[in-house]
């Protein structure tokens, strides 16, 4: 399977539904959207009716939840199926889901478990990508979770695993910023020296999104504006790197469309004038 | 049993408080203990599944109120752990508990309250397909209506309850205080996505219910309008009775497109 980044199209909002009317009736000047796969697995009603709408003015791209990929359960070709279907449906400019395990046997824990960082974990997942990307004929980002916890088997850190992972696969990633700085402070490391581990071959998109602070530790909530420190680590990153799809992502206590398209048009500001869409149109 | 296989295995068993020893695959580091770092996986685990059961029982969680609600969430999640990959559906068996739960079963109206909230979750998001028009069947012949088989659209669902599970539910909406549970017979009701695609329940009659039934298990008109006539002991008035049962459904999206048999 031939991966190589998406071409840049700019900055994008996740979409959810209490903004649908709003896109609808003020088309804002966003690039992209990108809708969470299972929420669209239902068969209609409201959300595949807005959608269709929406689809025919922006390009859409997929953000799965529970695929599971890194679970040592057989592969749910079920799940494939579904996720497949809509892939059909949608025509996503990409897709993506997350490099975690959520489910195991028929328990679905709906969180993104964090993976030992170990050899097996590699072969373990190379060998389930090939499948998933075969199966979908296409090729599968990953997503870096937010982690409260590392294992004792670990035997690198996430972004020389990161690396290794892509150096044997080709895989792509969407690196949330805002994961890599929850991690970090959770694990006490330099979010820099992550971010910096991270080839540019293997970076699709970028998530920013905020959390909430407990002092000891953060939790990756997405319902709260991004913080201060992950802009900044965006915008260190936006001026050394080639232009990479870039999305604001707000799960929960939802503002205004107007305090979400604020981020976005932060977000443009931050990156430098070559991330300018029209340059790579 | 691999590293990873038996690492997902206890983490798991974690997550559904039945194992104590995960910790000791979870790294020490500076900050929180082992045993914190595994409980914020567990609490985020329990939050975010009642947090989908509240969004979906808001009604029955008003008539049970906090403390009910919560041991109704506690027995549910050990009962019925989520098996699929849709939160939509991890809260199809709550009807199930609260019928068979010890604590529960004695109130048959929270099993009703639940269910018609499933049901108005399905009728949300059923699949979308044409709905049937007046115009179809004018261009019916005579001759070929005793014949023709109606059928619902995905989004109908029939509910019959013997308590005042819908009257509560809409009290408590409209922020009043629930009637009486009983109700002194069963009463049918249909919950329906609208063409608007806003999600409507209504009152059925007997008769009403009786068609649709019939309806639903793809019998034809004529059968149909015998159903009813045998409810209201009338050919002529349960013919009459049908025609309105179309014209009502024809205006709020509950037949699909071409019944079989019209061509
Ligand atoms: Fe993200």
């Amino acid at each position: 399977m031939k991966n190589t980044p998406p071409p840049f199209v700019g900055f994008g909002l996740g979409l959810r539904t209490c903004y649908f009317e709003e896109i609808l009736d003020t088309e804002p000047n966003v690039d992209w959207f990108e809708i969470i796969s299972e929420n669209y697995f239902v068969s209609g009603g409201k959300p595949w009716h807005y959608l269709s709408q929406i689809k025919e003015r922006y390009p859409i791209v997929m953000h799965g939840v529970s695929m599971s990929i890194g679970s040592t359960s057989d592969v749910n070709f079920d799940y494939l199926a579904k996720l497949k279907k809509t892939i059909e449906r949608v025509q996503p400019l990409w897709v993506s889901d997350h490099l975690c395990f959520s489910s195991l046997g028929e328990f679905n824990s709906h969180d993104l478990l964090p993976m030992p960082y170990t050899e097996e974990s590699l072969d373990h997942l190379s060998q389930r990508l090939s499948i998933v990307q075969d199966y979908l004929q296409r090729p599968l980002i990953l997503e870096n979770v937010s982690s409260y916890l590392t294992y004792e088997v670990s035997e690198m850190s996430e972004w020389a695993f990161l690396a290794e992972l892509h150096k044997r696969t080709q895989c792509q990633f969407l690196l949330d910023i805002n994961n890599i700085y929850v991690s970090a402070r959770n694990h006490d490391f330099a979010p820099q020296e992550f971010i910096d581990a991270i080839p540019e071959s293997a970076i699709a998109q970028i998530h920013l999104a905020g959390h909430s602070d407990f002092g000891s530790h953060i939790i990756d909530t997405h319902d709260q504006p991004i913080c201060d420190e992950v802009w900044q680590l965006f915008e260190q990153f936006a001026k050394a790197r080639m232009p990479v799809n870039t999305m604001i992502e707000r799960d929960d206590n939802f503002p205004s469309f107007k305090e979400i398209m604020a981020e976005l048009e932060q977000a443009r500001g931050l990156a430098p004038a070559s991330w300018s869409k029209h340059e790579y149109a | 049993m691999s590293t990873l296989k038996k690492l997902q295995h206890d983490f798991v068993a974690m997550l559904q408080g039945q194992n104590t020893t995960f910790t000791e695959h979870i790294a020490k580091q500076n900050g929180l203990s082992t045993a914190q770092r595994g409980e914020i996986y567990q609490n985020a685990y329990q939050i975010r599944l009642k947090k989908v059961l509240e969004q979906d029982h808001e009604m029955l969680g008003l008539y049970l109120g906090d403390e009910l609600f919560d041991h109704m969430v506690e027995e549910y999640l050990s009962q019925y752990p989520s098996r699929s990959a849709s939160l939509r559906e991890f809260g199809d068996r709550i009807p199930q508990l609260l019928k068979s739960s010890p604590r529960f079963k004695e109130h048959g109206i929270l099993a009703e309250i639940a269910l018609f909230e499933r049901l108005l979750l399905h009728a949300f998001d059923a699949a979308d397909s044409p709905t049937l028009q007046l115009a179809h069947l004018q261009s019916i012949e005579q001759s070929a209506w005793p014949n023709i088989v109606f059928q619902l659209h995905d989004s109908v669902q029939l509910l019959s309850c013997e308590y005042s599970a819908v009257e509560s539910w809409q009290a408590l909406k409209n922020g009043g205080s629930p009637p009486s549970p009983n109700q002194g017979g069963l009463r049918h009701w249909i919950v329906a996505r609208a063409p608007d695609k806003r999600t409507g329940f209504y009152p059925l009659s007997q008769c009403h219910f009786q068609c649709l039934t019939s309806i639903e298990k793809g019998l034809p008109f004529g059968f149909v309008c015998e159903a009813a006539a045998n409810v209201v002991g009338d050919q002529q008035q349960g013919t009459l009775q049908v025609m309105q049962l179309l014209q009502q459904g024809i205006e709020l999206g509950w037949f699909i497109a071409s019944p079989q048999g019209s061509q």
